[in-house]
């Protein structure tokens, strides 16, 4: 059972922080390139916090404002550049990040914080609330989706200059995605410190952030639901299937290479296009399956 | 009549080159004025100046007597413009109807933070319906643009330019690209919205039809007013059949 | 005198950086891809670099066949990858380049094992004394050597050949080149061998700064050299090659005086954060 629990608290932790990314990258467009480093700042202050004694339930909104404050400064730098430059920026971030975590005694340098305390609640108490977080902020994604921001975020999504011809102020939208997402990851920050009861700065580099966008990419750019079973998915597949350990990275980027070249939106679009296939080929039969 | 739009005395020069010298141009509601000028005239530079794209080097420009020279770009079009790009943009995941549905939500979208709280869309899709009828686009608005042709999208520009409610419509060459039959019917569209109550600044090289719908004409050349007035005495100014002929029969 | 050798030692690395940073600068003033997987070119290079010159003793001819052999794989990475991908949106072919990149540098750690490859008998390990006390390796003179000699004969290349003016002309404007009757695929595939190959040559030559190949030899040059394209306005080759150069001279002299709060990496995108908030389009934006 043990190992069932820590099974679903890492997939939980996974759907959240994939979500978080697919808020940014799927609804509003903007490829970020290195949201581990908000991951990261979260499971830091929530660490930190906790070695201090503070209550992990209370940890969570700090490791949430906390993230979300530096992914407004990221945003506010990042959101004059040009369309290409984000991506390099946030990739910058994410370097700047570990580079500056590592050189820090405060953070526990190279070696990074170990002994995180537990989280209080038992291993299957904090994976519901790991399964809670996860279902509540892809609840709350559903609705923006249906919301006029969602609206606007996708018309942004699609063509930014047109958008502001419309008369909407464009960048404070982008930073408002920024922010609710990279909060989000704070979040998912704090349950990943508290799951796994140890944080470094190589947990939170380059790698990871790829593999969370691919997580959002393989699931399809913007679906929730896409990215929900990816996450879910691909975070448990090498724990699943121990033979592709060695391999795991080849397999994950043979993958994504796959998906780019032949699903470029993803399991979502492949299962729209395979619905909408079905439906075409009913008048053939003849109109039988009543 | 109030003034609309007031280009004072606006300069832009691009590295040494001059695109735009010492412009004035006055729009007064309800008119609608033809921008025509040869290739390299500064009129889609002009454009620039007026929605905010380019800065001038100097001057100012106007909107119902509020300067907006130093104003972003989505502020001037909340502040009573719009724009039919020449280039058609639509949004190509949505269908027609969303695509002027979003326009049409205005309020709705000014304060970013408070759009997330609003779900109802019902009366700007309405209102969207009516726009696309307007243009003559009501067989086709649950359609994706990517499968219609230009003379379509050029409708839906300004299908989307109408929804925002502006004070002054700026069309970037509408025309441009379109058959004669095409164009002559949405030459005659931006007739009956000026006739409405719509001011209009159009930017035409079709100069047939801007002949054919433009009480006044305004000219720029080599990035200079030449000429502004009632359309047959500005049409037979020596200068500006000078500014024609010099490069060409059009 | 320490200042004199930080500032040498950093323009060795800007050389090898500006060698790098070129082939992503014409793929992305060609295409508008960010060439991630460029990396991947520099990295084959390298150990093409050691295993040839291991197998026949020849330095001189491990040079030629890396530079051959990866100008060639770049092509095939053009025609097998991003080709079918240029009419979806961008990140698409974005994604792909680094899933490209994270495959291959997986294919040399198995290939090859995880701890990589050395020279037997490194050649050019010798140093020459230039003024007291101030020594410079034979492998550095060689790098910037090498680097100005390419430099030199790309814009040779581009200025006064053909071939050179009809890819120019590409660069500037696709359709009008297309209408004057230059091959745009051509220019394409030969933009993929000219970047690819000067990527190899950087292999071969970090290879030798280094004396070591390594599956992971490649991830500082992805991003770095991204970093530096960005830094130079995207697309500007002379934005490029100042950024390099500036960018290896500013970690020299960083390492040494802020290198307690940043470690080497996280100082160019440091800069580069720096940079976008002054001038968002990059030191030499817009001009090629």
């Amino acid at each position: 059972m043990s190992y069932e629990i820590t099974l679903m608290t890492t997939m939980a932790i996974s759907v959240l922080f994939a979500l978080s990314l697919n808020f940014i990258t799927g609804f509003c467009g903007q490829i970020s390139l290195g949201h581990a480093a908000f991951l990261g700042a979260g499971a830091y202050t929530s660490a930190m916090l906790s070695k201090a004694d503070v209550p992990f339930l209370f940890t969570i909104p700090v490791a949430a404002i906390c993230a979300a404050m530096l992914g407004a400064i990221i945003g506010l730098a990042s959101l004059r550049v040009r369309h290409d430059f984000l991506a390099i920026t946030t990739m910058g971030v994410g370097f700047l990040f570990v580079g500056i975590i590592r050189q820090q005694d405060f953070f526990g340098g190279e070696i990074g914080i170990a002994g995180i305390p537990s989280s209080g609640f038992g291993k299957g108490g904090f994976m519901l609330i790991c399964i809670a977080l996860a279902l509540t902020f892809a609840a709350f994604s559903l609705y923006v989706r249906r919301s006029w921001m969602g609206f606007v975020f996708k018309s942004i999504a699609d063509n930014e200059d047109v958008t502001r011809v419309l008369g909407i102020d464009v960048s404070r939208y982008k930073l408002i995605a920024f922010i609710i997402g990279t909060g989000t990851a704070g979040v998912a920050g704090a349950l990943y410190a508290h799951h796994f009861r140890f944080v470094g700065p190589d947990s939170f580099g380059f790698v990871e952030s790829i593999s969370v966008l691919a997580m959002v990419i393989v699931g399809g750019i913007g679906s929730v639901w896409g990215v929900i079973f990816a996450a879910a998915l691909l975070s448990v597949l090498p724990m699943l299937v121990q033979f592709i350990d060695d391999y795991k990275l080849l397999f994950y980027s043979g993958l994504l290479f796959a998906m780019m070249r032949f699903s470029p939106d993803g399991i979502a679009g492949l299962c729209t296009r395979l619905f909408s296939y079905i439906p075409r080929r009913v008048p053939d039969n003849g109109g039988n399956n009543r | 009549m109030t003034e609309i739009l007031h280009v004072r005395d606006v300069t832009v020069r691009f590295g040494g080159v001059y695109a735009v010298q010492n412009v004035d141009l006055r729009i007064n509601n309800g008119e609608l004025i033809g921008f025509i000028g040869p290739n390299g005239a500064g009129k889609t530079t002009l454009m620039r100046v007026i929605t905010g794209i380019v800065q001038p080097q100097s001057g100012r420009v106007f909107l119902q007597g509020v300067d907006i020279t130093d104003k972003a770009t989505h502020l001037r079009i909340r502040a009573g413009l719009a724009l039919a790009q020449q280039i058609v943009q639509p949004l190509r995941a949505l269908t027609l109807l969303d695509n002027v549905a979003i326009a049409c939500g205005s309020d709705k979208t000014r304060h970013a933070l408070k759009s997330m709280w609003v779900t109802d869309i019902r009366s700007e899709r309405a209102q969207a319906r009516e726009l696309l009828a307007r243009v003559g686009l009501s067989h086709v608005v649950d359609e994706l643009p990517g499968t219609m042709p230009l003379g379509y999208l050029k409708r839906l520009e300004v299908a989307r330019a109408l929804a925002l409610n502006p004070r002054l419509l700026l069309l970037d060459e509408p025309l441009a690209g379109l058959s004669q039959k095409e164009a002559a019917s949405l030459a005659d569209l931006i007739a009956t919205l000026n006739a409405d109550g719509q001011t209009i600044l159009l930017i035409e090289h079709n100069l047939r039809e801007v002949m054919r719908i433009c009480p006044t004409l305004y000219v720029q050349d080599n990035g200079k007013s030449l000429a502004f007035g009632k359309t047959d005495q500005v049409m037979s100014d020596p200068n500006v059949r000078n500014a024609y002929l010099g490069v060409g029969h059009a | 005198m320490l200042y004199l050798e930080l500032f040498i030692q950093g323009l060795v690395q800007g050389s090898i950086y500006a060698l790098i940073a070129l082939g992503l600068t014409l793929v992305y003033g060609l295409l508008r891809i960010l060439h991630v997987a460029h990396a991947a070119l520099f990295t084959l290079g390298g150990y093409i670099g050691v295993i040839v010159t291991n197998a026949t003793g020849s330095f001189t001819l491990a040079m030629l066949v890396a530079m051959l052999v990866v100008g060639l794989a770049g092509m095939l990475m053009y025609k097998l990858a991003y080709e079918p991908l240029l009419s979806q949106p961008p990140y698409v072919s974005l994604i792909a380049s680094i899933a490209l990149f994270i495959a291959s540098e997986e294919i040399f750690r198995i290939a090859f094992g995880p701890y990589g490859l050395s020279y037997q008998t490194a050649p050019l390990q010798g140093h020459i004394e230039l003024f007291s006390g101030f020594y410079l390796k034979y492998a550095e003179i060689l790098v910037m050597g090498l680097s100005t000699i390419l430099m030199i004969a790309l814009a040779w290349l581009s200025m006064q050949t053909r071939t050179g003016v009809a890819w120019r002309a590409t660069v500037t404007d696709p359709d009008m080149a297309r209408a004057f009757g230059v091959k745009i695929q051509n220019v394409r595939y030969l933009n993929f061998f000219i970047g690819s190959s000067f990527a190899a040559a950087a292999g071969v030559l970090v290879a030798l700064l280094n004396n070591l190949v390594e599956p992971t030899m490649g991830s500082v040059a992805s991003y770095k050299a991204l970093a530096i394209i960005v830094l130079g306005g995207l697309g500007s080759i002379r934005g490029t090659l100042i950024a390099s150069l500036l960018l290896g001279v500013l970690e020299s002299f960083g390492t040494i005086y802020i290198g307690h709060l940043l470690d080497r990496d996280a100082i160019a995108f440091a800069f580069l954060i720096l940079v976008l908030m002054i001038r968002p389009q990059g030191l030499m934006g817009g001009k090629l």
